[in-house]
């Protein structure tokens, strides 16, 4: 078997949610000798961002999206597992907090975003819906977090990722964590303003912006 | 180069070239095909919606015989709660249908949720009594299914947003069955509660905001309703611009509900026995005006060529290519409706 080939099968396993390709994948990547970074960059994670794309346009539902994330979370297991053995993975990719904040109950979006960071391989603490400003820095303090999401369905409750900003500054913690923001009525001059490392427009965003500051810290291994 | 004024999504000015404004046209129409697999507007219909972004007046309008009703939903409480007025709701029912112009609108709790209305109706139906005693436009009384209530600690059922994450897609499945079936029966009491005085329909809102079994038990209530009282109308207005599939795989009528767009959602409600469609497509903050309309009125027409019975198109905050602000600016709700009136030919906003 080719290693296009392969990297193709893993990433129709995630499209499909067929965990036994996915495992015949790795096995098959496993004896080839191709590298898996490749296949989970080009493979696996991939696949997982074209079911991002066909869930914003309705043609995959949150029940699949979700299934499919649990064949991807398996294949990562496994990946991190054979990359500690070989001495490939050394380095924690990071850590993120998230939630949506106070006063809002919508989570849907947040729930999304934070299942498609976990399986990309970064560790994910979900605060849940309603979440004070505070809790957000004091959780991110806690689990060691490397980047705090917020999420603001409102009009009206979107300020509260501004107190964000505003006690990060205050402890002298910013900088300390990279912030991002979404929700619908969110956007770039938002996170602007307040004073945002970045906004993101939906769970593919939030991945690639996580991406690249992974990179940016030298630590963009197994994403 | 000329600049037109026009603004963003979520509703700040900004200065657009008419390169910029084509590529955004062209961008919100091939959006719209992409997900619902429509038509496209035709080059005449692009050429009139860039005349219209681009009109030098601030606002625009129809010519008289293209004039079409003006619903408002939920108005009754607008001028009190929104703008702090002490003003008792079926005083506020009449200043809209005699000074501000609605030609039909509903009542609702504030809450506007079923479950909530439930343990109030025979209060609001007194209410809903002296309103129509005042006013002689069709009134409606309305409120939104929300399956979100009916979850735990709200509710009695499971909640599915926190089963789907742990991966317990059978028990979250399960959850929104039942569910529906709670909602169901609160529409359909609220509906019975309100025939009893009088009202001449029942507005069922925001469908679908839970996701597929939300719009599953608003269809089924309709059905309900329209079976007992066939001479109260039925408005069902949706939630976005396709169904968002919490469950996925639920159908009414043998079609399955998740993913489908405003033209595959009004034959449903059609089949549900509805007499208003409200068709919604959800405004991106971050997309231009023009990005907004052009993928509104590509979805909407499409609706248009298969609907048979009315369509009021939802254009409010957030929806319909309005912005996602607090306040609508004038220049582009004017816009929007005679866009939809002239390229889509809308039964009502």
């Amino acid at each position: 078997m080719s290693k296009e080939a392969i990297i193709q099968a893993a990433y129709d396993s995630i499209i499909e949610c067929d965990e036994e390709k996915a495992m015949k994948a790795l096995d098959d990547a496993k004896e080839q000798g191709i590298s898996f970074v490749e296949l989970l960059s080009e493979g696996f994670s991939a696949g997982i961002r074209e079911l991002g794309e066909r869930f914003a346009f309705g043609e995959v539902f949150l029940p699949e999206l979700m299934a499919c994330t649990e064949v991807m979370q398996k294949a990562v297991a496994i990946i991190e597992e054979e990359m500690e053995k070989s001495g490939q993975q050394t380095k924690k990719k990071g850590v993120m907090v998230i939630g949506t904040v106070e006063g809002d109950i919508h989570d849907i979006g947040k729930g999304i975003v934070a299942s498609m960071v976990k399986t990309n391989g970064i560790e994910v603490h979900d605060l849940g819906r309603e979440v004070p400003a505070r809790v957000f820095v004091e959780k991110a303090e806690e689990y060691g977090a490397d980047f705090i999401g917020s999420s603001a369905l409102l009009t009206t409750t979107m300020t509260v990722q501004k107190e964000i900003e505003e006690i990060l500054k205050k402890e002298g913690l910013k900088g300390k964590y990279k912030t991002m923001v979404g929700g619908a009525p969110v956007t770039q001059r938002w996170a602007d303003k307040i004073g945002a490392d970045a906004f993101c427009e939906d769970a593919t965003e939030a991945v690639k912006t996580i991406q690249k500051w992974l990179k940016e810290m030298g630590r963009e291994e197994g994403m | 180069m000329k600049k037109y004024f026009t603004r963003m999504g979520d509703g700040s000015a900004v200065y657009m070239t008419e390169e910029e404004i084509r590529k955004d046209i062209e961008a919100g129409i091939a959006n719209a095909v992409r997900g619902a697999k429509v038509d496209p507007l035709t080059d005449d219909e692009i050429e009139h919606l860039y005349n219209i972004i681009t009109a030098p007046d601030s606002v625009v309008s129809v010519e008289n015989h293209r004039r079409v009703v003006q619903t408002s939903d939920s108005s009754s409480n607008k001028l009190g709660r929104h703008s702090g007025i002490a003003i008792d709701q079926p005083t506020q029912t009449v200043i809209y249908e005699r000074c501000l112009g609605c030609d039909s609108m509903d009542m609702g709790l504030n809450d506007y949720n079923f479950k909530a209305v439930k343990s109030c109706a025979e209060n609001e139906a007194v209410i809903v009594k002296n309103a129509l005693t005042y006013s002689a436009m069709p009134l409606l009384y309305g409120g939104m299914p929300n399956l979100g209530f009916y979850t735990k600690p709200d509710g009695p059922v499971d909640n599915w947003a926190e089963l789907l994450p742990a991966g317990k897609l059978d028990e979250a499945r399960a959850a929104q069955e039942e569910a529906v079936e709670y909602a169901v029966h609160d529409m359909v009491f609220v509906a019975d509660t309100m025939y009893k005085v009088g009202v001449d329909g029942i507005n069922l809102d925001t469908c679908g905001a839970s996701g597929d079994a939300d719009w599953l038990a608003a269809l089924k209530a309709c059905e309900i309703i329209r079976n007992k009282y066939p001479d109260m109308g039925v408005e069902m207005g949706m939630a976005g611009e396709f169904v968002l599939g919490m469950h996925g795989k639920l159908e009414y009528d043998g079609v399955r509900l998740a993913g489908l767009y405003p033209h595959q959602q009004v034959k449903l409600a059609e089949k549900a026995g509805a007499t208003i469609f409200g068709a919604v497509v959800n405004t991106n903050s971050n997309m231009s005006f023009a990005w907004n309309l052009a993928r509104t009125c590509t979805f909407i027409k499409a609706c248009m060529e298969v609907a048979e019975i009315p369509v009021h198109v939802n254009v409010g905050m957030g929806v319909g290519a309005i912005p996602m602000s607090e306040y609508m600016p004038a220049d582009v709700v004017s816009r929007t409706d005679k866009a939809l009136i002239e390229i889509c030919n809308i039964d009502g906003l």
